[in-house]
Parts: structure tokens; sequence; C-alpha cells
């Protein structure tokens, strides 16, 4: 960083135009006496140098609202000129450190409101350079400075280790609660039937069932086969989801609401500048971990990788607070949850640079090149310890990892791209029904009942699962059963081949279907179907839920029997053009497990309109970069089939459902409206403001109680209009008590000077001096701005307001929430469904 | 409040099945077919689809054919090892039974802990904080004292510890009213 950004030639002093305050000849409050700064970012003549070496200085005491970019250093100057008079003794007075002084809760914001980035920015910029200026003291303040400097990475590194260590709990407990609804392995309680048969002698075991394994038939004294076994394994297996599920929900309700749902949508809106208080805390981590567990183990259709997302989000968050420089500043902590949001995915899929993809493509707002590198390191440290603690077994931190060596032929890109229109199609379909099923949640009775929904949701879908082996299944293994290869060591129907194995010169691979296959084409499409609408019913149910786990089993599933279909026509017309040359010589040509994993690509892609970190995510899934090609032609064809058939993705639609003030920088505003028909007020209204040196404290709160704006325009009076800056209602709140608290002599005739002639009037009671919280370099447009600008600004700056003037004097105010309102207007929307405040 | 009796009994849980570890962390799992689907060309379907499981616990050098299954099943294969052993899929794979086994239990606990926290909220909280109610209704913005963390420590340095749970307690079940209100009730957010 520059340390002289704003140093010129011309004048001496004052080069930091907003920081500069000149101070009247009023020093009565007893803060401001001695206010000569010594940072090196202003350019002071020697005598001030000298005398800021002999004075305490005084950081702290001016929030500065430094904007780098904004104004060009001349227009500066000559601002500070106008100011600086003459004389040296005239304080330069700013800060950005929170000083002691400081007024607690500044630089914070209420729930449900936007964050301005560029102010927050600026506030980080300054405590930087304070620290750096510190830093020459003393020894203590150097290494203040070096554990400053390191400070995000030591965070990103916390948050990777946390972030693992959650996610093999996760893993773990659910693999093992899963289990527990087909049986227990009494010798050691906490192990599921796969950990239970690891070191079994036998030689021979029906799908996985050993005699270490008791099934709930078996325990309860019936044979293992037989009606009555099946009878009691099917009750079980309905108690056991029933379990889970009411326990989950009624956790969800009682302590953390916040938990549920995916929390993909949220996290987006939260970093692109939203606050919900709450969403990222600590009883939210705890609930929607213990939840997420109970959920996914209650064989409901849905998956641990999205709140996966969430409760990285969360550990980011609460882990952030524990170096002031993230945990104070909303916009840099936004770096964190970025970071921690690709550790999420990182552990969810196992995929490191996948998880940083998802967080540049799909979460993230802001996202500057260092965030990428402290994603990147996140990402890396959280896969690495989830990879230590190994929760599958199989040296991989996702159950259905697969490795893949087989070549692929150029004529299997024409199905590939086919099972790329149909993810697409499927996809339309889940989001649709999706959306239509949730705003009937929302504005029906149905939303009353959340709990018996999740009950009833999870009867249906335990009912209905449980004779169809692929539904009982825990998904990831369906997931990895479809994947797979037919080997040896696969010996479920769907390897149901009639493979020759005594001829060794032969490939096995190669062979006609036996019924089995047949058979469990026709469960896996009766599972397709479920699958569809049972997920439609469950992404939304008040519990802990994510969908990238149900997408990629119906992709896997449409895949798969694709595969097979184009398995059987290579095997039984080899000799036809297209195969010939490949598949001729006997060796195996078509892989259905490919298949699935394409279509799995293509679903997703569907559902969430990723692209990029869709397909790094799943090659980094089969360990073999040889399928990028098929992987995105899918992707590309099931993302362009989605936004033909509908505009939005999932987690779009969920934020338009629920009204989160996102303003998507993916949109293009192509409206002709200019700033003057957003602005506020309307005509015949008045605009509310404040002047800089002439209103009274009782004046400010009376004008606090009977408007309700966030924020208030400061002009030098109320007859010019002329714009001096900008304060915030929460701050000006805050000064006011704060000022009442701890200074002598402010009462409700004292006059709230922001910035001004220095000409305080005289009296008894003292002025109130708020420069401190004065913004005095708001953005502003004029009213012939067109709104494509305006829009592009709040995009790009990420602003909160912005002020529109009129042949130079203010006019108006466009707010977030006008710009968020006037977007959905124009897009014939509902306006009013725009969740802020 | 309740961590040390966490703590305690989390000691005790693992103190009595530390002693009872028989499973082994490592393993070679081969995977083949039966024999008799390999030598005899006119085997029966059925037990054609038999596979053989064979797990060992050998280096992971040992983890073949020659390692594994030829020791367990010679005289069957003899001498036909070179049309079997490639039939046959080995692999090594290790887990820790430890980690898994701490791992179930905190889950279970915590959900236990969770279940209980929840009861109590449910049935004995409604008594017991009747009349502790009206002190707090003052604090109605939550969001400040949230944020601040001021006034809050200056409260417990006023009264004891357990006044400052309390406070911190009572803080925490308005939000989560507040939450509850905008999902369940008004449907603003997460639906």
């Amino acid at each position: 960083m520059e340390r002289f950004p704003l140093k010129s030639s011309a004048p001496k002093m004052g080069t930091t135009y907003q920081s500069v305050y000149k101070k009247g000849g009023n020093a009565s409050n007893g803060r401001n006496v001695h206010s000569t700064s010594e940072d090196d970012m202003v350019d002071i003549t020697p005598g001030l140098q000298q005398a800021a070496e002999t004075t305490p200085t005084n950081h702290g005491t001016f929030q500065l609202y430094e904007h780098a970019g904004r104004n060009s250093a001349a227009s500066a100057n000559s601002y500070i000129a106008q100011y600086f008079s003459s004389s040296v003794g005239d304080a330069v007075i700013f800060s950005g450190m929170q000083g002691d002084d400081d007024i607690p809760g500044i630089g914070q914001y209420d729930d449900f409101h936007t964050i301005d980035w560029q102010r927050d920015i600026a506030r980080d910029r300054m405590r930087h350079r304070y620290i750096v200026k510190k830093r020459q003291d003393s020894l203590w303040d150097l290494i203040k400075g070096a554990h400053d400097a390191w400070s995000g990475w030591v965070c990103v590194l916390l948050v990777g280790v946390c972030t693992g260590v959650v996610a093999g709990v996760i893993d773990i407990g659910a693999s093992w609660m899963t289990d527990l609804k087909f049986g227990i392995c009494p010798q050691a309680f906490w192990f599921n039937r796969e950990q239970c048969c690891w070191s079994s002698n036998e030689t021979t075991f029906d799908h996985g069932n050993c005699s270490q394994w008791m099934t709930w038939a078996q325990v309860f004294g019936e044979s293992r086969d037989g009606a009555g076994a099946y009878i009691i394994s099917y009750l079980f297996y309905i108690v056991w989801a029933l379990i889970f599920a009411a326990l989950s929900a009624s956790l969800v309700r009682m302590f953390a609401p916040y938990a549920c749902g995916s929390g993909i949508p949220e996290i987006k809106t939260i970093l692109s500048g939203f606050i919900i208080r709450g969403y990222l805390g600590k009883w939210t981590l705890i609930i929607k971990v213990v939840g997420l567990i109970l959920s996914v183990s209650s064989g409901l259709s849905l998956g641990k990788e999205g709140p996966m997302v969430h409760i990285a989000s969360c550990l980011g968050n609460i882990l952030s607070y524990l170096f002031p420089k993230y945990g104070r500043n909303e916009a840099k902590k936004r770096e964190i949850l970025s970071a921690a949001a690709a550790a999420g995915v990182s552990v969810a899929f196992g995929a490191p640079i996948g998880g940083v993809l998802f967080s540049l493509e799909e979460v993230s707002y802001y996202f500057p090149l260092k965030t990428l590198w402290r994603s990147f390191f996140c990402a890396l440290i959280a896969a690495f310890i989830l990879r230590s603690i190994n929760p599958f077994g199989n040296e991989h931190s996702v159950l259905f990892f697969v490795e893949y060596n087989k070549p692929w032929i150029f004529f299997e890109l024409i199905p590939f791209v086919g099972l790329g229109i149909i993810g697409g199609c499927i996809a339309t379909i889940f989001i649709k029904a999706n959306i239509w099923w949730c705003r009937y949640r929302k504005y029906s009775k149905l939303g009353q009942y959340p709990v018996t929904e999740v009950l009833v949701v999870t009867l249906v879908t335990a009912i209905v699962a449980y004779p169809n082996p692929y539904t009982r299944m825990n998904t990831s293994q369906l997931i990895y059963l479809l994947f797979n290869q037919c080997g040896i060591s696969n010996s479920d129907p769907l390897c149901d081949y009639d493979r020759n194995f005594t001829d060794v010169s032969s490939a096995i691979m190669r062979a006609p279907a036996k019924p089995g296959v047949y058979n469990a084409i026709g469960l896996l499409f009766l599972a397709l179907i479920l699958k569809l609408v049972m997920t439609v019913f469950t992404f939304g149910i008040k519990v802990p839920c994510g969908l990238f786990i149900p997408s990629l089993a119906l992709g896997a599933i449409a895949g798969r029997i694709v595969g097979i279909g184009v398995e059987q026509l290579a095997f039984h017309h080899s000799k036809i053009w297209i195969f010939s040359g490949e598949c001729s010589t006997g060796d195996d040509c078509i892989t259905p497990g490919l298949y699935a994993m394409v279509g799995a690509a293509a679903v997703l892609g569907g559902v969430t309109r990723m692209t990029v970190s869709l397909v790094v995510i799943m090659f980094e899934l089969t360990g073999g970069v040889r399928y990028i090609v098929p992987l995105m032609a899918a992707a590309m064809a099931s993302k362009w089939v989605g936004d033909a058939l509908g505009r939005q993705g999932i987690y779009d639609a969920h934020i338009a459902l629920n009204g989160y003030p996102f303003l998507d920088s993916k949109d293009e505003f192509q409206h002709t409206s200019l700033a003057a028909d957003v602005m506020q007020p309307k005509r015949n209204d008045t605009l509310a403001v404040i002047t800089q040196d002439s209103m009274t404290v009782d004046d400010v709160e009376t004008l606090l109680k009977e408007t309700e704006h966030n924020g208030y325009p400061v002009v030098v009076s109320k007859e010019s209009q002329y714009l001096v800056g900008f304060v915030l209602r929460r701050d000006l709140n805050l000064a006011i008590a704060n000022a009442r608290r701890t200074m002598e002599g402010i009462t409700g005739q004292s006059v709230v000077v922001f910035a001004g002639s220095g000409h305080p009037p005289p009296g008894p009671p003292p002025c109130l001096p708020l420069n401190r919280i004065l913004d005095m370099a708001p953005i502003t447009v004029t009213d012939q701005t067109p709104m494509e600008t305006v829009v592009d600004m709040f995009r790009k700056l990420g602003l909160r307001q912005t002020l529109v003037t009129h042949n130079g004097r203010l006019l108006g105010v466009i707010t977030k929430k006008d710009v968020l309102r006037h977007v959905k207007q124009m897009d014939n929307e509902d306006p009013s469904s725009v969740l802020f405040n | 409040m309740y961590s040390k009796y966490v703590i305690v009994v989390l000691v005790a849980t693992f103190a009595a099945f530390a002693s009872g570890q028989s499973y082994e962390d490592k393993r070679c799992k081969c995977v083949c077919p039966s024999p008799a689907a390999v030598f005899n060309k006119t085997v029966a379907d059925k037990t054609a689809d038999h596979r053989r499981h064979y797990i060992a616990n050998v280096p992971p050098n040992k983890c073949n054919c020659a390692g594994v299954i030829i020791p367990r099943d010679g005289p069957e294969i003899l001498g036909r090892e070179q049309e079997f052993c490639p039939r046959c899929e080995c692999k090594y794979e290790n887990r820790n039974t430890t980690i898994i086994k701490v791992v179930v239990i905190i889950v279970i606990w915590v959900i236990m802990l969770l279940v209980v926290y929840m009861g109590f909220l449910i049935c004995l909280d409604p008594l017991i904080n009747k009349r502790a109610k009206a002190s707090y209704q003052e604090h109605t913005n939550e969001d400040d004292e949230s944020t601040l963390g001021g006034p809050s420590t200056q409260m417990g340095a006023r009264g004891n510890v357990l006044n400052r749970v309390t406070h911190q307690q009572d803080k925490w079940k308005r939000q989560v009213r507040e939450q509850r209100r905008n999902i369940y009730d008004r449907h603003t957010m997460l639906n």
C-alpha cells in the first residue's frame, strides 16, 4: 500500500482532504484539546510536526471516511484551502483507529441493514495506516503490527481447521446414525455397518450384513430374512426416521430457527453486504451441525453439502471475532466469510479448488485477489484436516469418490450433451415445482405447522423409500454405486452382467446385460421419480437441508440409465461406424458410471447454474482430468436449457422468493429511467436534512423522532441546500447519547456542529461537535444520471445510498432499497416484497 | 453451566469403553468371484453371482492375491493362480476407531444435552421465570447490547455470575423469539 496516497506538491498541509478539520476556537468539550496528529499520511509542515511530537496524540477522535479515488487531489486541495485559513495551530484531526474514546457502536449496523462497503474499507485503511505508523514507536507496537499483518491468514487457518473437524464430526455422526435405522453393532455400538464388518472373517456376506452386525429384526429374535423380519425392519426404519426428523425439527425450532434450510441464498445475501444478526452465531452453528446429522440420518431426500457452507461461514464469523480487524469491520469480515464458504464446499466434496471457485462463482460478491489466496489456503487446510480424520475409511473426504481411468470416444459427446439437456429439464421442473411449493407454504396455513410438516414429509418418505433398495440406502451410497464401474467387488443387481470369468485374455467388462440390470433400471426409474417429487417437498422444510446430494442423485440415476442403454447399444451393434475402431476390439468402450457422473453434473448445474466450479468439483471427485470435456459439454448444455426454460437458478429464485435485498451483478438493468425518477423524496415532499452548524440537539432529536430515514444529508443551510456530507441515523443516535453521557454541559439547546464556519454561537451551552460521524465524501449523482449507471454504482462500489444533486444543490437521496424496489417494479414484480429496513 | 458435568461424564464414558477395543484399524480386503465361476465354464448362474471376501491384516505391500488369498484358499485354486488372481480386487484400507468412537459418543451426548435442555426450557423454565420476568423488560433494544458488549459486562460486574448467566440467557431467548417470529409467524425469511 502506498504510504502517501494523497500527497501532492501543491499546498503543504492537509493533503488528506477529508481528514482535515478546522476546529473552532471553542474547544471546551475537553476532548479535542490537543488534537494534533502525527500520522505520516498527512504531510504537515515541520513546525507542526514538531508540535505533534510533544503533544499527546489523539487518534481515534475523528471518524474519517476516506474514499480513495473518488475525488482528485486537486479538488481536495482546493477544498482544504477553503477551510484551512492560515493558522498552524488549527487542529488536524483524524482517526479510523478504534481509539479508547471512540463512541462505542460506531461502524456497526442494525439488523436487516446493508453495509456501506466504501466506508468500512476506508475505516480499515485508516486503521492500517495508524498501525504502520505506530510500528516504529516500540517493539510492542511492532509486534502488534506484525500480528495485524498476519491475522487474516491465522484467521482463515483457524477457520479451515475448525471446518475440517466439524465436517469430520458430521460425516462420522451421520453415517453412524444412518445405519442405526437398519441395525446396531452390539460389540461396539459406535460403529456403522461398514465399520462393524470391517474385519469380519466370513468369506461371503450379502448386502454388507455380517454376523457382527445385528439388524433390528435379529435383535428382536427374528431371522435375518423372511416376512416377519422385513416388517420389523420396515417399522424400525420408519420409527427411527421419525425420531430423527422430529428431534431435528424441534431442536431447530427451540434453539435456532435460523439453522433451517440450506443457507446458501442467505449466505449469498450476507456476502453481498446484508446484515442478518444471529444468522452466523454460535447457536445457529451448534444446532445446524446437530440438526444436520439428524436430518441426514432420517433418510429425507436432502444432503449436507449446502449446510456445510453455512456451517463454515458460522465458524468464519465466530472466529473473526478473535481478530478485531475482521470482527469489528463488516466489510473485512466478508473476506473471511468468502474464504469460509470455500472451505465449506471443500470439505463437502473433498474438492478444495472447486470450493474456491464455488465461492468465487456462486456466493461471493466482493472477491479481491487477496481473498482468492486466503480462500485457497482455507480450503486447502480444511480438506487436509478432513482427509486426516478419514471419516469414511477410504482415504478420501467424500463417500462417493471414484477413480476413473477409462477413455471415452468422440461419439459419446452426443449422449453427454443429451444428458445435459435432460439435466436442464429435470432441474427446471424441480426449481419451478419447489418455488411453487415454497410460495404456497409461505402464504398458506401450511406454514403454521412447521414441525408437523417435517414429520409428514419424513413419514411419507420413509414409507415410500423403504421398499425400493435404491431409495432405502443412503443417498451418498446410491451416488457412489451409480458412479462406480461394475467391477468384481460390485455385486449389486445393477452389475448383473453375463460376465465371462474364465477366459483370461478377454475383458470381463464387456458383457450383455442380464435381467438383473433391467430390473435395476426399473427400480432406478422409480427412484428417480420418487426422489424428484420428495426433494421438491423436502427442500424448504424447517430442518437443515441442502440440495446438492439429491440433485446429484437425480442426475446420476438418469445418467446411469442412459449409460446402460448406450453400453448395450455398443455391445449389440459394435460394428456400427460410430463404435467401430474403439469398441470392436473387444475392450470395454462405454462406462455407464461416467454417464452417471455427467448426468449428475448436468442436473446440479441446471439447478444451481454453476458451470466452472461444478466441472472442477466433479473432476476433483473423480481424480481425473480426462473427463473435463464431457463434463463441460453437459454443464453448458444444462445451463443453456435451464436459462431458456426458467431465468433463475434455485438460489436466486429463493432469494427472490424471500425478498432479500440482493443486487445481482449478473443481471443487467435495461430500462431508461433516470435518477430523478427513483430518488426520495418524490414531488411535494420535503427532504429531511440537517444543517451543518445551526441545529440544536433538540432539533436533531425531533427530526430523528419524526422521520424514519436511516441517514440524513447535512447541508450548509436549509436555504442554500449546498451539500456538506451524510450522517447515519444510528451514528447520530449513538453520538448524541454518548455526548450526553460523557460531556459536560450538553443540553437540548446545544448547537450541533458537523462542519463549518468556525463561528459557533457563544453562550453557556457548549456546542456539540459531531464531525467524527459525518461522512464528508458521500457519493453524489445528478438528477439526470441514468439509472443504469446508478445501479452499476450500487453494485460495483457496494453503496448504501447516493445523494442526488441538481445544479450543485441537494435534491434527494437514492438508497439501496429504492434501487431494489425500482428494479422489481421494472421487472413487474411486487416491490414491497423486499425484506429491508 | 453444564460443562463440568459434561466433562466428568464424558471422561467416565471413555474410561468405560477404552478397555474393550477389539477392532483393527487396518485391513486388506480382497473380493473375488467364487472359484467355481472361474474354473467351471458350465456353472449355474446362481453361484457365479457370489463373491468371496477375504479380509486380512497384512502390510500394504502384501495386500495382493499372493499375500491374502493363496494362504487362505490355496488348495482350492492350486495351480490355477494365473487364472484366478487377475479376477480379484484387493484394497488396503485404514481407519481410526478411536476417532469414530469419540465422535459418536460426543454426538450422542450433545444431542442428549440439547434434548434435556429443551425439555427444561419447555416444562420448568416458565414456572421458574415467572417472577423474574418483569426486571428484564426494559431491555428492548437487544441489538445495541449484543453488538457493544459494554453494557452487558457492566451488568455482570454489578451482579454475580449467576445474574450474568441469566441475563445472557434472557438475551439469547429474546433473539430466538425474534428469529421464530421472522420464520414461523411472519415468513419473511428462509421460506
